[in-house]
């Protein structure tokens, strides 16, 4: 009995310092001749197959668009349009003609040519096959026809300023048609690397494509290798397992890699806003009043600064400083707890803040709770499994008050305008608005969704903590690595080794 | 009682009395708030009203540890409670009717349960129902159903021999009525003993979850909550770890010493030969 004891109590200890430990990892191949170089990425979410048109979720496009699929065009690390595929396009004068001019020479890494028939098939199949949410953004889409093998021509119903942009993303992924039998084992791409091996649950690798039509990769290969943990991946990192974290997630953990002879810290935005949703669909938060006292009730400086170490952006609504229309709306509703007390006009509330089991959610959910609890609401934290339960508790059926979750998607102000939406705000201004803006000229649109932003803040249809910072820790020496993440992928095409 | 004092019962009493003092106290008087973010106190160095510093929140190291004592204590009670009150019976009935069929079936059905693990069920209820402190403490209570079975048969079949039962059946008293009054009086210092092995394990099981994020929800201080929150100071403010994973294996510790100690104690056969010897 007497050692028993003791080996428990061991045990207590070995939790203490269980952060220390993490697996050290495989060697990432370094070393060797230029052509053989290759590169260890850490991420955190493995998807659960490759096939992004079936299956929601980020972790497929981070590692499989651009690198393996390419579409017509893509977002550069300005969030400028830029040609991929496609060398050129003309848009017709009422703006609802695009006519893409294709690149030769192209090949699928099957082997089949790249042509105006792929383009034709590829957006078809988003109609037909694809079964995400997003894919109503190609809705727009009258016809896809082919005039000859290098011209594509897309005909849209109304002239729309989203479309070209949706083309950058996932949307736009060129397929080829004898290669789409097992797209979530085998993807077939034109991109500048291919599917070299799965091992699932640990990583996947990317080997350059011999063939590709375009600058040919630095390395040979790339590896993506997941981690469930934040300190196990810094591990990694520290070790020498991987090269690279693609995103750190536990920013209080940089100053392990402050060494500049060792690693190098990349620091950029991206398309995340952090938002504290709140359900305008019933009480209290139905009440705009409560809404506007929370986020007076809020500071957000000192909410950044403590749950996530000060990184990222302070932000006032759903749009992050890389889009065109931004326009700083941190000053609207600032830190005023005696405004907030008189707004909620000396009532207390008692509500429940159910959110994902991430770190930066659970972070901010404890500094979110100590600010409101200033004010007289009780928020009771909740941290459901992410993404099965979260999504089906909060996202699908609405039963939340508050919650806190990173909303990735560029451009994704829309999300609002829609009534049945988690968020259930429901003002048909904004709908009009969003609606005059696609529709409109630049300018036009520009000006319409300023205003979307400002109403958005206004009516306090929800709070924005923070954007999320890109936070890439790499060795010293890795070159090429995108400051910015406002596309979907982890764009692998520029990565080089010194 | 002559002899040597009881240094294991001595040892374990002072710890686990300065867990509950903690517990107790933190009910009144902490010295500041446990879960008040505070921007300026960020990572604040231990000293000046802050005994052992802040957290990355600003919040009260000291302060936490012992409103962390009192969720220890309360799992531990809970666990506990749960498996001493099923699991107790069931072991006396299954020790009075060695040879029937119902003694058979608790025993398989308690083999059962005891080869899932703790954790397991616990993280599995935690998915089903959602993380809190009560699933733990059920899950946890749950698993530690069948030790108490176990040590509750063995004492009651030792027990049954006895002249003294004997001359009870004898005198013809009904079976509820030995068990009673009989059987659990002379198994109680095997099942106090028990009891305090399991609050050990108890309080180990709770921060394993916290650490794992299946246990106590946030912000409720907890031991096992405050390590993982460190996780990521752990090369910069080391301290921030030290302080909760001391507190967890002292704890331990003392449950378990306490264990020893009170065996040793409440055995008649082991105290007369250390009186002897």
């Amino acid at each position: 009995m007497r050692r028993i004891g003791i080996w428990i109590a061991a045990g207590g200890l070995l939790l203490a310092t269980a952060a220390c430990g993490g697996s050290p990892g495989n060697g990432s191949g370094s070393g060797g001749g230029a052509k053989t170089q290759s590169l260890s990425v850490g991420a955190v979410a493995e998807p659960a197959n490759l096939d992004f048109t079936s299956t929601e979720g980020a972790a497929i496009p981070q590692i499989l668009l651009v690198n393996v699929y390419e579409g017509l065009v893509k977002l550069d690390q300005n969030g400028e349009i830029v040609p991929l595929l496609a060398e050129k396009w003309d848009v017709s004068g009422d703006r609802k003609t695009y006519t893409f001019t294709l690149r030769k020479n192209v090949k699928f890494s099957s082997g089949a040519p790249f042509t105006a028939d792929d383009v034709v098939f590829s957006l078809g199949r988003v109609k037909t096959d694809w079964k995400l949410k997003i894919k109503t953004q190609l809705d727009v889409v009258d016809k896809v026809e082919k005039k000859d093998d290098s011209t594509a021509v897309v005909t849209l119903k109304r002239p729309s300023n989203g479309f070209l942009y949706a083309m950058t993303s996932r949307l736009g992924a060129m397929f080829s048609r004898t290669g789409v039998a097992d797209l979530a084992n085998k993807p077939v791409g034109t991109g500048p690397y291919v599917l070299g091996a799965w091992r699932r649950g640990d990583s996947i690798r990317l080997d350059a494509n011999p063939s590709y039509w375009g600058t040919k990769p630095a390395l040979s290969s790339v590896t993506m290798k997941y981690f469930k943990d934040a300190t196990a991946m810094n591990n990694a990192l520290l070790t020498g397992g991987i090269d690279v974290i693609s995103s750190v997630q536990a920013p209080e953990s940089l100053q392990q890699f402050a060494d500049p002879n060792r690693f190098q810290t990349v620091e950029g935005t991206t398309n995340g806003e952090v938002v504290l949703s709140m359900n305008n669909g019933r009480p209290p938060f139905d009440d705009k009043k409560v809404r506007q006292a929370v986020r007076h009730a809020i500071d957000h400086k000192a909410l950044l600064d403590t749950a996530w170490a000060g990184r990222g952006q302070l932000i006032g609504s759903m749009v992050p400083p890389t889009d065109p229309w931004y326009e700083d709306r941190t000053g609207d509703y600032p830190y005023d707890p005696a405004k907030a007390k008189e707004l909620l006009g000396g009532k207390t509330y008692a509500v429940k803040m159910r959110i994902p089991n991430l770190p930066y959610a659970v972070s901010s959910a404890q500094v979110v709770k100590s600010q409101l609890a200033q004010v007289g609401i009780n928020a009771e934290i909740e941290p459901l499994e992410f993404p099965a339960r979260w999504l089906d508790q909060v996202f699908s059926k609405g039963d939340y008050d508050l919650s806190i979750i990173n909303h990735v998607e560029p451009r994704d102000m829309g999300i609002f305008a829609d009534k049945s939406y988690y968020f259930h705000y429901d003002n048909p201004e904004f709908g009009k608005l969003l609606a005059s803006a696609d529709e409109g000229t630049e300018q036009q649109q520009a000006d319409d969704l300023k205003q979307a932003a400002k109403l958005l803040s206004d009516d306090a249809a929800a709070d924005w903590l923070f954007l999320f910072p890109n936070l890439i820790v790499a060795k010293k020496g890795v070159t090429g690595l995108p400051k910015n993440a406002i596309a979907e992928s982890f764009d692998f095409t520029a990565l080089a080794k010194q | 009682m002559r002899g040597r004092p009881n240094l294991a019962l001595l040892t374990g009493g002072t710890l686990v009395g300065l867990v509950v003092l903690a517990a107790a106290v933190s009910f009144f008087w902490t010295p500041h708030d446990p879960t008040l973010v505070d921007a300026a106190r960020k990572l604040r160095e231990p000293g000046g009203g802050y005994l052992l510093g802040a957290d990355k929140f600003g919040r009260d190291t000291f302060s936490q540890l012992m409103v962390g004592a009192r969720t220890t204590l309360y799992v531990g009670v809970v666990a506990v409670g749960i498996a001493a009150v099923v699991g107790t019976p069931l072991g006396v009935v299954a020790g009075m009717t060695p040879r029937g069929w119902l003694s058979e079936l608790i025993m398989r059905v308690n083999d059962l349960v005891f080869a899932f693990p703790a954790l397991l069920l616990a993280v599995m209820l935690g998915a089903v129902y959602g993380p809190g402190t009560l699933t733990a403490m059920i899950a946890i209570g749950v698993a530690t159903v069948p030790a108490f079975a176990r040590v509750a048969r063995a004492a009651t079949l030792q027990v049954m021999v006895t002249d003294y039962i004997l001359a009870a059946r004898a005198a013809g008293r009904r079976r509820p009525a030995i068990a009673v009054r009989h059987v659990l009086p002379n198994i109680g210092s095997v099942l106090i003993v028990q009891a305090s092995v399991s609050f050990a394990i108890a309080i180990l099981a709770e921060a394993a979850l916290s650490f794992l994020g299946f246990g106590t929800r946030p912000p409720i201080p907890s031991w096992g909550r405050m390590l993982q929150e460190s996780q990521e100071l752990l090369f910069s403010t080391p301290r921030l770890a030290l302080w909760p994973g001391l507190a967890i294996a002292l704890a331990v510790l003392g449950f378990n010493l306490l264990g020893d100690g009170l065996r040793d104690h409440l055995d008649p056969k082991l105290r007369r030969i250390r009186a002897d010897g």
